[in-house]
């Protein structure tokens, strides 16, 4: 039986009660090997990564959290903080480690380790202050867990979800990043505030860089089913270009908002990637915008990851869908790889 | 339509882009909403690690149609509560607000105080509590003046003493305040047991009651496990055990968040849940049964004062509904009334 290690005065040497509390019925054999429990491994436990567990923890996805940092004291806090809410949550085991080998078997591995973006600072200059770092987590977490999902959190995402799939040697479809799912989810509440509806009933896609080059799919936004650009021109209503982008300009200034005001962002990127973790374990064959090796896509001839509406399940990206993109988004999602490109270009691996 | 404050709607409204007009079409003869639809608010004060667990896991566990923040730093506030609306893609429609005005706190059911003043080195406990005391001050009246039905649940520590206090500035009947005091505490008490027997903390019944402190008081003697009462059990089996291996789990206990605090800082997701149980338990009228803090006077013997400590009360939409006959041994009763006396010492040099 595997005990977490506070309580070591219930037990021998103290108080024992295991002996004849329960007793197994005749005939009774092991469980069954073939009974699989899903397991989580969180690596990095700041503001981030805590969020993203917890969120994970509350919301009963999964059977084993693994929580990975190399802060031991702080790693073993967090995981005591967890497993102290015992009674108000089903039963998951929770494992904090500084060493990889807790991993194994993991179905789902989301990567948080990384420098926290300063106020002002551009998610391409954490850059270089996370390629060490990587060549530390990824290699380890594939060995332990070779079958399993990479989900890649850290900024700037796409860099270094890029960077995560090299070093892996997974196929493409196994290694994800958080990409512009939290971006679409604001942009979302954006217009589902304005409008007084639920934000489920506004489909809208920012696509390309998490980041300042991303692409908003104006083309393609719909809400309750109704295209919004078309609706206003039937409706007859003007509107000018440069509201829609001062509008997503809105939606990339938020995070750089919420950072100047508390310091950091957690919640929402902590149900954003909660929400995919659900639908890769849950198979949900869910539609997210996530970065994804886009190689092939919309004329995009070189390996570079980037945020493109992705349907998610258990063996992680299915495939892209084939929306439809005007002119200019085409020329901006081409730019904003480019963007990309540039950055990765320098990188040493 | 009540518009939240974010970033953007400058831009999506008039002067920039308006799908408003038109975007819905009411149903002919129509009138709006009933008055009467229920709709379930709560206000939480205090934005720091412990206010914001509690505000997200009550979100996650979609628990309200309305939350409020409250707080006197108004960038922090605004950050946190922007954190917040951002995921609406990923969950049910909740209205967050957040304000250092108490105004939008009006019409709440359940007002949850997690502000206080942080303990400086080298301060007196009573120093902690005479300046928590000077805070309730400006929370507490406001709090009620804008939501005088609402049941106000105390988180901020000392607990049971913030209780009183609370209570006290409230004018409030005492079954509509209440304190968190050991609703964590047994959840710890819980875990450890459980993870000693591999069994789910669920299936653990076991109570510290007292002060949410050191003198708590952990009630060996109604402890069970499935039902089973774990010390007769003990008796049964002819196991041996000591006093004070007894004494040293409970010590455990209330040392595993000093042990938190030390390790990561402060403590935030198990008492963010813990709260979040007891609102449910009110909102949802659940009649569950949780050892808060509540005016414990009459109980147990306790006739020195009133004085809040824990005890394993009934919850529910009224508040408290009263606390169970759990029977004590008369050495768990002598504790818990050393408890009383050791809460109204501090209680009693305030000025309140």
């Amino acid at each position: 039986m595997h005990k977490s290690p506070s309580g070591s005065t219930l037990g021998p040497g103290g108080l024992d009660l295991t002996q004849a509390f329960f007793r197994p019925i005749t005939n009774a054999a092991p469980p069954s090997p073939t009974k699989r429990q899903t397991k989580i491994s969180v690596i990095g436990v700041g503001n981030v990564g805590m969020a993203i567990a917890q969120t994970i923890l509350t919301q009963d996805l999964t059977d084993e959290l693994v929580l990975i940092d190399n802060k031991a004291d702080k790693l073993r806090g967090e995981m005591l903080d967890l497993q102290h809410a015992a009674a108000f949550l089903p039963r998951t085991k929770i494992y904090a480690s500084v060493d990889y080998a807790v991993t194994a078997g993991s179905d789902l591995c989301i990567i948080t380790a990384g420098a926290r973006q300063n106020a002002g600072e551009s998610r391409l200059n954490l850059l270089q202050r996370n390629l060490a770092l990587f060549k530390s987590i990824v290699p380890p977490l594939a060995r332990y867990s070779p079958q399993t999902v990479l989900l890649i959190v850290s900024n700037p995402v796409d860099v270094l979800t890029y960077l995560a799939w090299k070093l892996s040697g997974f196929p493409s479809n196994r290694v994800i990043g958080s990409g512009t799912n939290l971006d679409s989810s604001r942009f979302r509440f954006l217009i589902a505030d304005h409008l007084d509806v639920n934000a489920q009933d506004v489909q809208a896609y920012i696509v390309g860089e998490h980041g300042d080059s991303s692409v908003a799919l104006w083309s393609s936004i719909s809400i309750g089913g109704v295209p919004v650009l078309s609706f206003l021109e039937k409706q007859q209503i003007a509107y000018e270009k440069e509201t829609l982008e001062n509008i997503h300009k809105a939606v990339i200034d938020s995070a750089y908002e919420v950072i100047s005001l508390k310091g950091y962002t957690s919640w929402a990127i902590g149900y954003s990637v909660a929400s995919l973790a659900r639908s890769i374990l849950r198979d949900q064959r869910k539609i997210h915008p996530v970065s994804v090796l886009a190689k092939g896509f919309y004329g995009i001839s070189n390996e570079v990851f980037l945020s493109l509406p992705a349907q998610l399940g258990r063996g992680g990206v299915l495939g892209v869908t084939n929306v439809h993109l005007n002119e200019e988004e085409l020329q901006r999602l081409r730019d904003s790889a480019k963007t990309i490109l540039e950055v990765q270009t320098q990188l040493d691996l | 339509m009540q518009k939240s404050a974010s970033s953007g709607v400058s831009l999506l409204g008039p002067g920039g882009l308006d799908l408003t007009h038109s975007f819905f079409t009411s149903i002919l003869n129509s009138a709006p909403p009933s008055p009467t639809k229920r709709h379930n608010k709560v206000t939480v004060v205090g934005a720091g690690n412990v206010g914001m667990a509690v505000a997200q896991t009550i979100l996650t566990q979609d628990l309200v149609d309305e939350l409020v923040l409250v707080d006197a730093l108004p960038d922090k506030l605004r950050g946190e509560m922007l954190d917040l609306q951002h995921a609406a893609a990923f969950l049910p429609r909740t209205k967050i607000h957040a304000s250092t005005e108490y105004s939008v706190t009006a019409g709440s059911d359940l007002c949850i105080v997690t502000a206080g003043a942080r303990q400086v080195s080298g301060e007196s406990r009573l120093n902690l509590v005479q300046r928590n005391v000077s805070l309730f001050r400006s929370i507490i009246p406001p709090l009620v003046q804008h939501s005088p039905a609402c049941v106000i649940l105390v988180v901020s520590n000392p607990v049971d003493v913030l209780t009183y206090v609370a209570w006290k500035l409230s004018g409030f009947p005492a079954n509509r305040v209440f304190g968190s005091g050991t609703n964590l505490d047994s959840s710890r008490f819980r875990f450890l047991i459980a993870d000693h027997l591999d069994v789910n903390a669920h299936d653990v019944q076991a109570y510290i009651v007292g002060e949410h402190g050191d003198s708590s008081v952990a009630l060996w003697s109604s402890i069970s496990v499935g039902g089973v009462p774990v010390l007769s059990f003990l008796e049964k089996q002819e196991i041996a055990y000591e006093r004070v291996t007894l004494e040293k789990i409970h010590k455990a206990v209330i040392e595993s968040a000093d042990e938190v605090i030390r390790l990561k800082g402060y403590t935030s997701w198990a008492i963010g849940y813990s709260v979040a149980n007891l609102a449910r338990s009110i909102l949802r009228d659940q009649r569950k049964v949780h050892p808060v803090s509540v005016l414990a006077k009459g109980f147990h013997g306790i006739h020195g004062g009133e004085v809040f400590l824990s005890l394993p009360s009934q919850l529910g939409r009224g508040g408290v509904i009263g606390v169970t006959n759990i029977h004590l041994t008369p050495k768990e009763a002598q504790h818990l009334r050393d408890s009383a006396t050791a809460i109204l010492e501090v209680q009693n040099q305030l000025p309140i």
